[in-house]
């Protein structure tokens, strides 16, 4: 081995290890080896047991909750705590106040609407910026643009909740959504956005602040993926006389596409969890389901922190229990929002994408 | 070259074998620690004696002087706030850092000892009080609950009862002209502005204090159904608001025009300065009647006798005549087992002084917020509760 020219010098053998002879610095390579993989394999394993440990908790706690409430819990409106102050009764091996009813189908319906709108109104706009910056502007200008879009990305969303209840949430109810509640014609879809436009605090100011806090997440990772799109089969599509927009259409946004619903489902997954925004500007009305865009509700992460202290005070522990199934439901529809991203994302980046895939 | 191999493989070995070695009390290590994180209950009143040692006790004393946290109720938040800075002049040496978040919050965190004093406008439940017997609820000083509503226009106080607000609380009075507010308010003109009922959304004593009202106002209808808890029990109606704290129910009235609020007397100059109307509401004498200092004199007199020595009772709907009918203790939940002796003596010496007459339920204090002092032989019995603290 010594006669190689090619070898390099001890201590560059990482896979193949130290050259015979040398004891010493074996043993200590070894010993740092091991460290390492130590360290990474142990650091690799941690996030999946957390998860599990999570899971394994919030089921643990949820239990007498899923008992006591059932499958009505995903059929039912009205949540009560029940007499906390008065008899306590025991149903089924669980103990529970007396008349303690839990429905979470108003939570679970308000946490898909006012996502579902924050991703009409964020995808477009996203997709929008992300061309902006890639395609359209002068690097000077992307290049700021860019910067503040990370800036947006760093913003607490306490920050947007307070922004929205005492600025645009008063703003859009004095002065935009009456007339657009006026104007518009009562026909399907549209009636919608007819009838009482309330005070500021509803779904649609919530779907609009967390539309404005996902955008950031969208427009980032779709920047980053039309960034990857080479260049020669764009010039090639100029060359055979597409205009600008026809370029952008059937080559950077095809190569992108899959891409585009991963990053959709990111920000998703950040509006249905966000939590202290939405109990800003929702107007924390629990056991109602919206009748029209811009009525009051609430969703599941922002039941639990806006019902958590009184939930403590109940004795007989039901309420923090049905909080954790609460909990459990929000994560289950998270996980399931992304493995449906996932499915989707392979369906269509295997379905003839004109070159290459997108992620 | 061939031959290193072996040893590559020997390292793969040494790898898997090292794993099992080292990750299986990595594994252990991290299950343990988030399970305890997840189960955890804070108990410092079981474990007592423990100083700061579990990260759950707060007197935080260093050279003599301490910090008196207190949090809970937003009716007697504006009372402390006031009380912190004339105690602390007396006593240089102690510091009360005081908030707001709710009576639900007040109560669940005495529960579990994050902070020395729980403020509350409801008494603890009889669950808590056999869950953790070292609890007691102290009355420091007698308050009111005002029923406020955004009406332009109307400008004499209208008359509310018990029964009214039942039916607007469940969904049955939807319009402010409807007959049975008018039948009360002769001679008013009433619009036919929609009624927006507001609620708290977080664990209140306001909601505890305006439901047992409702509850005993009307106890074959809101009685029977929805009963009476710091959680709002009411039933769900469209185009209700709920808001968060007494300040979120002035600021959430003042910006919905046709909005009926329950708000405490604490607050009373931030709704005359929003423009909100208050209710006369109708006692169980049938009088309607204003919170002002007679009215709620008149009703605690007649309930002082009749409090029992732990200082649990509801003083609402009572029958004095001249009596507003919902007033309520303003309570300090507290642990008999303070985590020190300087500790529990600093608590201890700060509740006598708030509800004694001549220190801090003086009128220069209670005044302020529109509070009335305790009853002679209340401050006996919250004297006697105040001893046991140790």
């Amino acid at each position: 081995m010594s006669t190689d020219p090619g070898t390099p010098p001890p201590g560059f053998l990482l896979a193949d290890g130290p050259p015979a002879g040398l004891g010493s610095s074996r043993r200590r390579f070894g010993l740092g080896e091991r460290g390492l993989r130590g360290l990474a394999a142990s650091a690799a394993v941690v996030p999946l047991i957390a998860l599990a440990a999570v899971l394994g908790v919030l089921i643990y706690k949820a239990l007498p909750a899923m008992r006591y409430n059932g499958l009505g819990f995903f059929t039912r409106l009205a949540w009560s705590e029940g007499n906390t102050y008065g008899g306590i009764s025991h149903a089924g091996g669980v103990t529970h106040p007396v008349g303690a009813t839990y429905g979470g189908l108003s939570l679970v319906l308000g946490t898909l609407m006012s996502s579902a709108i924050a991703l009409v109104i964020a995808v477009p706009l996203s997709v929008g910026a992300a061309l902006a910056i890639v395609e359209k502007l002068p690097t000077r200008l992307s290049r700021s643009l860019g910067f503040f879009l990370e800036l947006l990305a760093g913003i607490p969303s306490v920050v947007f909740g307070l922004w929205g209840v005492i600025t645009f949430g008063p703003i859009l109810s004095r002065d935009v959504t009456p007339f657009i509640a006026r104007v518009l014609p009562n026909v399907p879809v549209l009636s919608w956005f007819k009838g009482n436009v309330g005070a500021g605090e509803g779904l649609l100011t919530s779907g609009i602040v967390l539309a404005i806090m996902v955008v950031p997440i969208i427009a980032a990772t779709t920047r980053d993926l039309l960034r990857q799109v080479p260049v020669l089969p764009k010039e090639g599509a100029r060359a055979l006389g597409m205009s600008d927009w026809e370029v952008t259409r059937r080559v950077s946004l095809r190569w992108v596409g899959a891409g585009i619903i991963g990053a959709s489902v990111l920000g998703l997954a950040r509006a249905l969890g966000e939590t202290m925004a939405v109990a800003m500007v929702s107007g924390a009305i629990l056991g109602t389901i919206p009748t029209n865009i811009y009525a009051t509700f609430t969703t599941i992460a922002a039941t639990i922190v806006s019902q958590l202290d009184s939930a403590l005070t109940d004795s007989t522990g039901l309420a923090v229990s049905t909080l954790a199934e609460a909990a459990l439901v929000i994560m289950v529809i998270t996980l399931l929002a992304n493995i449906g991203a996932r499915v989707l994302v392979r369906r269509v980046s295997t379905a003839g994408l004109p070159v290459g895939r997108g992620i | 070259m061939s031959k290193p191999q072996p040893r590559t493989r020997s390292h793969v070995r040494g790898f898997s074998t090292m794993r099992a070695k080292v990750l299986a009390p990595v594994a252990l290590a991290s299950v343990a620690a988030l399970a305890l994180a997840a189960c955890g209950t804070k108990t410092p009143s079981s474990t007592g004696t423990t100083a700061g040692g579990t990260g759950t006790t707060v007197a935080q004393t260093s050279g003599g002087s301490i910090t008196l946290t207190e949090a809970g109720s937003s009716l007697l938040y504006p009372l402390f706030q006031i009380w912190a800075p004339a105690y602390h002049t007396e006593h240089p040496n102690v510091t009360i850092s005081p908030a707001a978040g709710g009576s639900g919050l007040g109560i669940s965190d005495a529960i579990a000892g994050t902070v020395n004093i729980g403020a509350s406008d409801a008494y603890l439940s009889p669950g808590n009080v056999s869950k953790d017997p070292d609890l007691e609820n102290i009355p420091l000083a007698i308050s009111a609950q005002m029923v406020n509503y955004n009406l332009p226009g109307v400008t004499k106080h209208l008359n509310l009862s018990g029964q009214v607000l039942s039916q607007i609380y469940q969904g049955k009075i939807t319009t402010w002209n409807d007959p049975a507010i008018a039948a009360a308010n002769p001679g008013v003109t009433l619009p036919p502005t929609k009624i927006v009922p507001l609620h708290r959304s977080d664990g209140s004593g306001d909601s505890f204090i305006f439901t047992t009202y409702l509850s005993d106002a009307d106890p074959s209808g809101w009685g029977a159904k929805y009963h009476y808890n710091t959680n709002f029990t009411g039933p769900p109606i469209s185009g209700a608001l709920a808001e968060n704290g007494n300040g979120g129910m002035v600021t959430g009235c003042a910006a919905t025009p046709g909005c009926v609020a329950y708000i405490g007397i604490s607050y009373l100059s931030k709704t005359n300065s929003a423009g909100l109307g208050e209710a006369k509401l109708k006692n169980a004498a049938g009088n309607y009647l204003l919170p002002n200092a007679s009215t709620i004199v008149a009703e605690a007199s007649g309930f002082a006798p009749k409090t029992p020595p732990n200082e649990t009772i509801s003083l609402i709907y009572g029958p004095a005549p001249q009596g507003y009918p919902i007033i309520n203790y303003e309570y300090a939940i507290v642990s008999t087992r303070q985590p020190s002796p300087p500790t529990a003596s600093a608590v201890k010496a700060l509740l006598s002084w708030a509800s004694n007459p001549a220190d801090g339920s003086a009128p220069s204090f209670l005044n302020q917020v529109g509070f009335q002092p305790l009853p002679t032989s209340v401050v006996a019995l919250s004297t006697a509760q105040i001893n046991k603290i140790a």
